[in-house]
């Protein structure tokens, strides 16, 4: 902790020299300082989270991951970095870092980089071909069906746009999804491609023919390779497709309990199956083969997968080169654009891209609407080692650091908003790249939020996504910064005249990447089902929650069916995020509420009966549970969580906000006789007034119309 | 709360239930301040779940309460309170009228118009909007109609409570008037029955008086085994006249008829026909009425032959004997029914016919009974002939029970009346107590009958339909529970290791939970203030340095929902407004 405190004072105090009338600079200071003795408990605390989960990630590596090969070793690997610690676990390009020095090796990270960004271009061009088209769509697949899993020959460039969801393993070449690249000897990954987001392609890459072996050699190791997995003969056919530059990989249905609990509801049955438009064009590729392993490919303009243009792909590239080359501070990475301008899936394919060079990226979450990592409602910090090979609710996980906002957007307390951010930006290490995530909301003082993150957090590279002939705000410049005012952060004073102008930018100056979307529907938030954003909050929500299914393949169980943890009203407290409740009715808000299970540092002792918060507290959360009901003789709370015991028994604070508990999860209680609570099928909206508050954007007044006309 | 169909949507709302609902509403429209105050202090839990989708009837409803409990309380100035009722007028003229608003924006006057809201109140919103502020005398006015718009529009509309049509139409003076005119239709009503009763007795007792005679004449001619005459022309008439009657008051003559000393022979009656009354000379367990008092009561029976008549005969015979009458009467209801059963015998009808003995039966043709509501009318009815009654319907049933469906009931039939075989055996002699008994008489009934519909009918399979038998309950090994309560150790958190079917328990509900709209109000909290809060540091010193967490105790002694006087003052002194 000490350690981390004493990095940034230094600099602030740098900077507070330097301008002494800065005042959010000396504010952060103060913060920082201050933050020293409330935060052991949470570090703790957080030691532990991460005691629980390395193990876990360890095992599953030995598990999966072919002995490396000797040249990349990641011992020596890091010996010979010396400007960063090029961290171990993916190896991917490893092969070329033979080289000892310094420069060499960034050199070699250039050329890659430009590698990545010469391939996207041809992978955004060559599918249009009509050999592609034609030969592109026959896969060449054969389906084992004693071990049920399909093994899939690629020929070099070839590309497999897909929806539904499989485990993919690379046996031979390597093949690259959503800028991840995926080699032989590596670990299975789950791809998830359903139709709430842009589909998922396989694009296979080819194989880097190691020295020293020819064309041959590689031909007869592919062709062993795809034997050793089968337990009969494979066809002729697909023994003749092996190439020596051709890839390999096996595809295995996937099948985990998010999937189980997902495809439970009859309204979520098709959430790995097509969308409306796929369905309407005639999209999918009849292969049996796949739709063994529930692979659906996809064909004709619904293919195209990820749609990169050209400042897109350069942005990547110039922010991977940023990575590799040398810096004094660690790239941070804030990406912002407005609604749907493609921040999020930009996000993923640099993690990924990042995570080919390095082990783990750092992520701060700001969208608290579409969370990454996380439910709804939630600020937080993580570290990424693992790709993300779908959309957010597939891939939840623990974060490293949380904080429970409690609503889906800011507006309402943009101060706690931005202090959650600042007390987890206290837990960056600085090690790695740092990718900051942002809301759409870039209107007023959603803008000024941005202004202040850039500030606050010393970025270095920003990237902002537009779409369409204009811009949706002004451009995040470093000119632009020089007058810009945050919500809590202005600009510098103006610089005297005997001052030199040229020190300002130089401390924090940050480069600028405009990036223009160009893919189908830029701009336009999606309006076919599992696209409309309160939905995507529910599916994360239920992802969340279906932590609590077993495992093992079972009966999947409605959450009111799992046994409760239980524990005195008088020993956590209880508070609102969004709205005030009177006290004495306070369980009425929380009765079969979801709860934020945050650790307050004081200890929480009531005096008989609930324990109410005077004001939001802000605070590390350890994750959400639903309270499933109130012992009011006994003077309990039960609480259902998918978070495990030994983190649970540091909770003492539960918060309620707006984040609710979906529908579906309320309505469809299986096994309890008689009425369910909160459900009513006598609620009328024809009734004046029963609907929510409406607001209409645009409303044109009369007046307007007819001076158009 | 209805029953809940498939084919409705659920939707999921702030309330627990339609108490609470109603709760609330009954309170915020109560006029009393403390009672609004409850309700409002509820809404304000309501919004919590709700949040951004809260309704805007209720958002509006609470916000124009709020001015009048305020109000009331006397401690704002008419200026304060003109721009607290303002601001809710304005909000909820703005927020409903919102809805209709369609691309191109309309007059607010229209819209209002087509929601039954006047003039008058778009009017008053306009003034406080733009114009000089209205006096208060006219925002309590509004305050009041909107409410009561409220009141009618959304809250007496809303969760199925149809009692609107009603509640707008019909003024007080109305309802009043309907109530007496309806007390006086009721006592006509009355008059005339017991005119008719008059009527029937009278009838009957000409009836009895004429067939007296007849066997007494018998009697002379030669013994009571001869052959009754045909009607005499007096009887004849006297039975045109009853058949009449029966036409018009069915009911009533049936009532009349199982009174004593009609069907029901009285001791005197018994002895003038020469029969013995005691009831050492019969069995009990197998009813058998004496032939010559059936045949002194045939041809009035003849003449009101008609399958609505017998089936309303029994009904009202098995009900008489549910009552527990006399040994005397329960046994000739027992016969009676005995006597009508026998008549409609497959067995029975088919040899009579042959023999054209047709002169001892009450009607010919076999008649449809209700048989699964016979039998439940005859187990509802424990007498001692009940086993041969029952043996009686079970064995002339169109679609008999299964054997041992049948022998299951005679059986426990037998042992439910076998307190009435003297007192040898010791099982349940007190006919009172035993109701126990008789539940799962009615039980096993039950299944009965529902397997009976099963096999006998090719009705649509139900046994299919029961839920699903995999366990959804979750089950944690002891080894578990005692790995989580250990990770738990020191903490305040424990697994709930009650023994509870948690399956059966929906979210919001917990074992014992009563259905109360009060059930999880608060008696007793104290307030946690977090004082070191980063957002503090850069804004107002409120708390500065004080790190100390004070906890404020606040205990009122209210056993139920009403707050009394003083409750609500140390409320009022201890609450901030919302």
């Amino acid at each position: 902790m000490t350690m981390k405190v004493h990095k940034v004072s230094p600099q602030s105090q740098n900077s507070t020299k330097r301008h002494g009338k800065n005042k959010w600079r000396k504010r952060i200071h103060r913060r920082d300082t201050s933050l020293l003795n409330t935060s052991r408990g949470t570090a703790k605390l957080a030691q532990q989270i991460t005691k629980r989960e390395k193990p876990a990630l360890k095992q599953l590596k030995k598990l999966y991951t072919k002995p490396i090969p000797e040249d990349s070793c990641p011992e020596e690997r890091r010996e010979k970095a010396t400007s960063v610690t090029f961290a171990h676990v993916h190896t991917n390009g490893g092969t070329e870092l033979d080289d000892s020095s310094s420069s060499v090796d960034s050199q070699e990270w250039s050329e890659y980089a430009n590698s990545v960004l010469k391939n996207g271009m041809e992978s955004s061009t060559s599918p249009k071909t009509d050999q592609m088209e034609e030969d592109g769509l026959q896969f060449h697949a054969h389906f084992d069906h004693t071990h049920n899993r399909a093994v899939l020959v690629m020929k070099q460039g070839q590309v497999l746009c897909f929806r539904g969801k499989c485990l993919l393993t690379c046996l031979y070449g390597h093949v690259e999804v959503l800028g991840f690249t995926i080699e032989e000897g590596q670990q299975p990954y789950p791809l998830f491609s359903p139709p709430s987001h842009c589909p998922l392609t396989i694009t296979a890459l080819g194989n880097n023919p190691p020295s020293g072996k020819n064309k041959k050699e590689g031909l007869l190791e592919a062709k062993a390779i795809v034997r050793k997995y089968f337990s009969s003969e494979p066809s002729k056919k697909l023994m003749s497709e092996v190439d020596s530059d051709s890839c390999v990989v096996l595809l295995e249905p996937l099948d985990t309990p998010l999937t189980r609990f997902l495809t439970s509801f009859s309204e979520l049955s098709e959430i790995f199956g097509l969308n409306s438009k796929e369905l309407k064009s005639q999209a999918a590729v009849y292969s049996p083969v796949l739709s063994a392993v529930g692979v659906t490919a996809l064909r004709g303009p619904c293919a195209q997968g990820l749609v990169l243009s050209r400042s897109y792909r350069e942005a990547i590239s110039s922010l991977l080169s940023a990575w590799a080359g040398e810096f004094v501070r660690c790239p941070i990475i804030l990406a912002c654009g407005g609604k749907s301008s493609g921040k999020s899936t930009f996000n993923r394919h640099l993690i990924n891209s990042l995570l080919n060079h390095t082990a783990s990226v750092e992520y701060l979450e700001c969208d608290l609407g579409q969370t990454e990592f996380t439910p709804p409602g939630c600020l937080s910090l993580n570290t990424v080692t693992e790709p993300l090979l779908g959309p957010p609710f597939t891939h939840l996980r623990d974060p490293e650091h949380m904080v429970y906002y409690g609503q889906a957007d800011c507006q309402a307390d943009i101060d706690r908003y931005l202090e959650s951010l600042k007390s987890l930006w206290r837990h960056v290490s600085g090690e790695s790249p740092v990718i900051i995530n942002t809301m759409g909301w870039i209107r007023g003082h959603g803008f000024q939020i941005l202004v202040d993150l850039i500030r606050l957090f010393s970025v270095t590279h920003v990237v902002q996504l537009s779409f369409g002939n204009a811009p949706q705000c002004q451009l995040l410049t470093p000119d632009f910064f020089r007058t810009a005012h945050g919500w809590q952060t202005h600009p510098p004073t103006p610089p005297t005249l005997t001052e030199e102008p040229a020190s300002h930018p130089s401390i924090r100056s940050h480069v600028f990447l405009s990036v223009q979307s160009e893919f189908e529907g830029a701009g336009t938030s999606g309006e076919m089902q599992h696209q409309r954003s309160n939905e995507l909050r529910d599916l994360a929500l239920l992802s969340y929650f279906s932590k609590l299914q077993s495992p093992e393949p079972g009966p999947i169980r409605p959450l009111h069916c799992f046994i409760p943890y239980q524990v005195p009203h008088s020993a956590v407290a209880i508070g609102l995020t969004h709205c005030e409740v009177a006290p004495n009715n306070i369980l009425y808000a929380a009765n079969a509420s979801i709860v934020g299970l945050c650790c307050l540092s004081e200890k929480v002792m009531g005096r008989g009966g609930p324990v109410v918060l005077s004001q939001t507290p802000i605070c590390q959360c350890v994750g959400l549970g639903v309270l499933r009901g109130v012992d009011m003789a006994r003077g309990l709370y039960f609480l259902v969580t998918p978070v495990s015991p030994s983190v649970l028994r540091h909770v003492n604070c539960l918060l309620l906000g707006e984040i609710t508990l979906p529908k579906i999860l309320l309505t469809k209680q299986h096994g309890v006789e008689g009425d369910l609570p909160y459900v009513t099928t006598d609620y009328s909206f024809e009734v004046q007034g029963a609907g929510k508050l409406h607001i209409y954007k645009g409303l044109a007044r009369p007046g307007f119309i007819k001076s158009n006309n | 709360m209805k029953k809940k169909t498939v084919g409705k949507t659920r939707h999921v709302v702030a309330w627990m239930n339609k108490a609470e609902y109603e709760h609330v509403l009954e309170y915020l429209f109560s006029k009393e301040p403390a009672l609004q105050k409850h309700a409002l202090h509820r809404i304000s839990a309501w919004k919590g779940r709700f949040g951004q989708s809260t309704p805007v009837a209720v958002d509006s409803t609470a916000d124009l309460v709020r001015c009048q409990v305020l109000d009331s309380k006397g401690q704002l100035e008419s200026n304060d309170l003109v721009l607290l009722y303002g601001m809710a007028l304005v909000r909820f003229v703005n927020l409903i009228t919102e809805r209709q608003q369609k691309r191109v924006a309309r007059p607010l006057r229209r819209l209002a118009g087509n929601i039954n809201i006047p003039e008058w109140v778009v009017n008053l919103r306009h003034d406080l909007t733009h114009r000089r502020l209205p006096s208060l005398k006219w925002c309590r006015k509004g305050c009041g109609f909107v409410l009561d718009w409220l009141h009618q529009e959304y809250w007496s509309r809303q969760m199925g409570s149809q009692l609107t049509e009603d509640w707008n139409t019909s003024s007080e003076e109305e309802d009043e008037e309907e109530f007496v005119k309806k007390q006086e239709e009721d006592l006509l009503r009355r008059q005339k029955e017991i005119e008719a009763h008059k009527k029937v007795r009278e009838l009957l007792i000409s009836y009895e008086r004429e067939q007296f005679q007849t066997y007494e004449e018998l009697a002379k001619q030669g013994g009571q085994r001869g052959v009754w005459p045909d009607a005499s022309a007096d009887l004849s008439w006297i039975l045109t006249q009853i058949k009449h009657f029966a036409t018009e008051a069915r009911d009533i003559l049936v009532d009349v008829l199982i009174q004593d000393g009609f069907l029901i022979p009285t001791a005197e009656q018994l002895e003038s026909l020469d029969i013995d009354p005691s009831e050492d000379s019969v069995d009990m367990f197998a009813p058998c009425l004496p032939r010559v008092f059936l045949h002194f009561w045939l041809p009035c029976l003849k003449v009101l032959n008609s399958s609505i008549f017998i089936n309303l005969i029994l009904d009202k015979l098995f009900a008489e004997l549910s009552n527990e009458p006399s040994s005397h009467r329960t046994y000739y209801i027992a016969s009676w029914i005995s006597e009508i059963l026998l008549c409609n015998s497959k067995s029975e009808l088919k040899a009579h016919k042959r023999l054209k003995i047709s002169k001892e039966r009450i009607f010919m043709n076999r008649l449809q009974f209700p048989w699964q509501n016979l039998i439940s009318a005859c187990v509802n009815a424990p007498c001692p002939a009940t086993p041969f009654l029952l043996r009686q319907i079970l064995s002339d049933m169109d679609q008999p029970l299964p054997h041992d469906a049948q022998q299951n009931l005679l059986q426990l039939c037998s042992i439910y009346t076998q307190g009435y075989h003297g007192n040898s055996s010791p099982g349940p002699s007190d006919p009172a107590q035993p109701v126990y008994t008789l539940q799962n008489l009615q039980e096993r009934l039950k299944s009965n009958a529902a397997q009976n519909r099963d096999t006998s009918s090719n009705h649509t399979p139900r046994s299919v339909q029961a839920p699903p038998t995999e366990e959804l309950q979750e089950k944690l090994s002891a080894e578990t529970v005692q790995e989580r309560n250990f990770a738990l150790r020191g903490s305040a958190w424990s697994v709930c290791t009650d023994k509870v079917p948690w399956k059966q328990y929906p979210l919001g509900k917990v074992p014992g939970q009563p259905e109360d709209p009060s059930c999880l109000m608060v008696e007793c909290y104290s307030t946690f203030t977090v004082f070191d809060q980063q957002v503090e540091l850069d804004q107002l010193p409120r708390h500065h340095g004080n790190r100390s967490v004070p906890l404020q105790s606040r205990a009122s002694g209210s056993d139920g929902p009403l707050w009394t006087h003083s409750d609500l003052s140390k409320l009022k002194a201890g609450l901030k407004l919302f």
